[in-house]
């Protein structure tokens, strides 16, 4: 794990996270970051056990509702003995292939994957699968085979990258698993992967490619992200 | 409820959240349920209007959190934290996913799958290195004989037996809640004779 202090969650992001602020995609690279990375889930347990003790002072806002009526509907409800729900959740699906490679995932991202994940190369190496976790990022996997290298491109939101196996390098550094990776619209760079590298990626906005060819494809890149977005919401 | 009282003993005050939420699970007590209401209901309003800045959502949330701790008191235990960290969880789950719902996103993943509750992470187990695992159990069995009879039936079952916690439950007649606490103070107490560090 590569021990710079920004290959992790700030904790602004891990209140927002506590308090379910963020978008589905985010809350779920934060949870599968969290299961990789124990420093982490120290610090969030942590954060969460101050926002829940300081629940009630910062419970300003009262409700003109009264609800007391509402305890005799409730209690006439059957209680339920157990949670069979989070068997019948477990994912059938933990691992990935790529190649000749296989990876566990984090629970979350097994989850997300369950119903089978369709893998599109994207040329230098680089293959994408999309997951259709909500309608406010684009979340992906990417494969990027050994010796690989994307395109030079810079972002105009936000990327967060995960690092699930393997390893790749752009400019700042090198990244290993479970680093948390953010990138806003200033970055531009072009990651390389010698041994190749399992990531998951949630986008805010798209792609757009700076230098060589891949340019040609920035309009059709964002117009495939507005159908995307419309189609989904 | 002999078993209820003695969950119960470990518990200071019989009006803190977490004894009323165990009496609303054990026993469907409704007088413990409304105290809990009357605590919690305004601070689940408040987190609603944080995140949804919308008053008929909020409500909402009070109602639908609210049927949430009722129906599932029974699976809290003290392994999963404070009641007002359990209740907390509860209500931001389902707002988070109120709000999913709403806004029509894919229902691949869900609230309870990105924040796993504590109790659904197992224990660890007392040995962690497989070496010298045979001689580690001889000693261990032998700290085993100075627990109190209670934990020492419950570590049986789970270490000794390899029963799952539910199937402990069953066969010693005790409610999950009650095999866990007991199994937790079995094993610090087991820690503390050997010697470990937490």
């Amino acid at each position: 794990m590569n021990t710079d202090l920004d290959c992790h969650p700030t904790t602004e992001i891990l209140n927002d996270y506590i308090q379910g602020n963020l978008s589905t995609g985010l809350s779920v690279a934060l949870s599968a970051h969290l299961e990789l990375c124990k420093s982490c889930k120290q610090n969030f347990a942590k954060l969460e056990s101050s926002i829940v003790n300081s629940w009630e002072q910062d419970s300003s806002e009262v409700s003109t509702n009264d609800f007391a009526h509402l305890v005799t509907n409730i209690v006439n409800q059957p209680q339920i003995d157990s949670d069979n729900s989070s068997v019948a959740r477990q994912s059938p699906i933990t691992e990935i292939h790529m190649l000749d490679h296989s990876f566990t995932l984090p629970k979350i991202l097994a989850k997300a994957a369950n119903d089978g994940l369709v893998w599109k190369k994207l040329g230098g190496g680089i293959n994408q699968a999309k997951v259709d976790i909500d309608t406010q990022t684009q979340c992906e996997f990417i494969y990027m085979s050994p010796g690989s290298q994307t395109p030079a491109h810079k972002h105009q939101g936000s990327e967060i990258t995960l690092v699930l196996d393997g390893s790749f390098s752009d400019d700042s550094g090198t990244y290993e698993a479970a680093d948390f990776i953010v990138r806003s619209g200033k970055d531009e760079h072009q990651p390389v992967s010698e041994e190749g590298c399992l990531c998951f990626a949630v986008l805010d906005s798209p792609v757009t490619f700076t230098r060589g060819l891949p340019r040609l494809f920035n309009p059709i890149n964002r117009y495939r992200f507005r159908k995307t977005i419309a189609q989904q919401s | 409820m002999e078993v209820a009282d003695q969950s119960l003993c470990t518990l200071k005050d019989r009006d803190s959240d977490e004894a009323l939420l165990i009496a609303t699970g054990n026993s469907q007590d409704t007088e413990a349920f409304n105290r809990l209401f009357q605590r919690y209901s305004s601070r689940i309003f408040a987190l609603g209007m944080k995140i949804t800045r919308n008053e008929q959502l909020s409500n909402d949330l009070v109602q639908e959190t609210m049927l949430n701790v009722w129906r599932k008191a029974r699976l809290y235990d003290l392994d999963r934290g404070s009641a007002q960290g359990w209740i907390f969880t509860t209500a931001r789950n389902r707002c988070f996913d109120m709000l999913r719902k709403l806004k029509r996103q894919p229902q691949c993943v869900t609230a309870d799958d990105i924040w796993p509750q504590q109790g659904d992470v197992d224990l660890e187990p007392v040995h962690e290195e497989q070496g010298s695992l045979v001689a580690e159990s001889a000693i261990i069995a032998s700290y085993c004989e100075q627990l109190p009879g209670l934990q020492k039936a419950v570590i049986e079952q789970i270490y000794i037996l390899d029963r799952t916690h539910e199937e402990a439950a069953v066969a010693l007649d005790i409610p999950l809640g009650t095999l866990k606490s007991r199994l937790r103070l079995g094993l610090s107490k087991l820690k503390l004779l050997i010697g470990v560090d937490q």
